[in-house]
């Protein structure tokens, strides 16, 4: 690769949007060469400089209750529009018997949800636990009880305070820097969390011993906008959350599930 | 919904310069989105959401077009190539917050719009591409000119600046 091609790839190369190929081909060059590696330097100032939280545009707290209250209005609005809908057509006297079939239809949905309620896994209700656990830790600046971006301070760390010692795997070389751990308490006992991030994005990976059959297959959910994949390993049950977008998200999983 | 609002007041913060528009333009995106939720089918609503905030942020900012801002972007853009900065100037790079921030508020608002949905927002070429609606290669060279503007911006040498200020004292 000669300069010319390397000032090409270099934006790509640090903002890690090259296949692995294409980088070491980049960084081999950044290798040899004084000046391209003085652009690089130069990029990854300004990229540090637009990395300034403080550059985040924050909305106001009040602005948020008013978007909230907003949003419920039109929710409101909406469904009492569906019902005067129902009523003229009724009123029309086409179809007398849309009563009858509302009323059908409320008990086969009625009956519907209750099964589906009944049957709700144990699964799903670990699952908006964790949820819960993720949106929690990032509401109440409650996200790290031991910030460190080392292995070797976040592992012994849980020592003493839970009954298993977790894996707790360097992933920073393939773009997944850690940087804290905490305790957490979900499917009634205290479980490890190792906080991950890429780029803006905080990723809660919560784990703790399986007792029941291992399947390593990712199973995937999203709920109100976050992504939360879950597998049972040989040793650990895993559930990693985030509002990273999900191939992402995969990556990450396939990582762990690999350590 | 509620993870998004946050990046969707900083993006229509960050495109109209505004804490106003910006308010008025999350809201009636997101009443938007709502109303529309139905038809929506696909994995993440995040970049659908950003586009709905963008388009319109755009639409504003076309109705009060501000030919003073226009005017600032044409200087910025001058003759890319024989202002670039020698290697020996180009660590000079300003970390000084309102400049960075006064310089990103100069960009054409497409670049603008790419740097701050890679760097502030964190998003990738990918999901930029889909918010803003053009293809990957455009992404990469409004980010690229976008970069080399805030470089060519906030790399002019201090000691010139300090010159040009005491002369007007």
């Amino acid at each position: 690769m000669n300069c010319d091609d390397s000032r090409i790839y270099l934006p790509a190369y640090l903002d890690d949007e090259l296949d692995v190929a294409e980088s070491l081909r980049v960084q081999k060059h950044l290798l040899e060469c004084g000046d391209c590696q003085r652009v690089q330097d130069q990029e990854l100032a300004l990229r540090s400089a637009l990395r300034d939280p403080e550059l985040y545009a924050h909305p106001s707290a009040e602005f948020l209750r008013r978007i909230e209250t907003a949003i419920s209005t039109a929710a409101l609005g909406q469904a009492r529009s569906a019902r005067s809908f129902g009523f003229e057509v009724f009123q029309l006297g086409w179809f007398r018997w849309v009563p009858a079939i509302a009323a059908l239809l409320i008990l086969a949905i009625g009956t519907f949800l209750a099964l589906n309620s009944l049957q709700s896994s144990h699964e799903e209700i670990v699952a908006k636990a964790v949820l819960a656990g993720h949106i929690r830790s990032l509401q109440e600046n409650h996200l790290i009880d031991v910030p460190s971006s080392d292995r070797h301070t976040v592992k012994p760390w849980f020592q003493g305070r839970l009954d298993f010692s977790p894996p707790v795997p360097d992933l920073s070389d393939p773009g997944w820097p850690l940087i804290g751990g905490r305790l957490d308490y979900v499917d009634g006992r205290p479980v490890a969390v190792l906080v991950y991030q890429r780029r803006m994005h905080k990723i809660n990976v919560f784990l703790w011993p399986n007792h029941g059959s291992a399947n390593d297959d990712i199973r995937q959910e999203d709920a109100q906008g976050y992504q939360i994949l879950h597998w049972n390993g040989a040793e650990d049950t895993y559930w990693v959350v985030s509002d990273l977008n999900r191939s992402e998200l995969l990556q990450l999983a396939r990582v762990l599930r690999g350590h | 919904m509620s993870p998004h609002l946050t990046s969707a007041y900083n993006l229509a913060k960050w495109l109209t310069s505004s804490h106003e528009d910006a308010e008025d333009i999350v809201q009636e995106a997101f009443l938007r989105a709502f109303s529309a939720f139905e038809s929506f089918r696909g994995d993440d609503p995040k970049p659908w959401l950003l586009t709905i905030v963008r388009n319109t942020s755009m639409t504003l900012l076309k109705r009060n077009l501000n030919t003073g801002a226009t005017i600032r972007f044409e200087e910025v853009l001058e003759d890319p190539r024989e202002r670039s900065p020698d290697p020996e100037q180009t660590l000079l790079i300003s970390c000084d917050r309102e400049e960075v921030r006064q310089a990103l508020e100069q960009l054409p608002v497409d670049f603008r719009e790419a740097v701050v949905l890679r760097e502030i927002e964190g998003l990738s070429y990918k999901e930029i591409a889909a918010t803003t609606g053009v293809p990957l290669g455009t992404v990469m060279s409004r980010l690229s000119r976008g970069r080399d503007c805030l470089k060519r911006i906030l790399s002019t040498p201090r000691s010139v600046r300090t010159k040009e200020g005491a002369s007007l004292r």
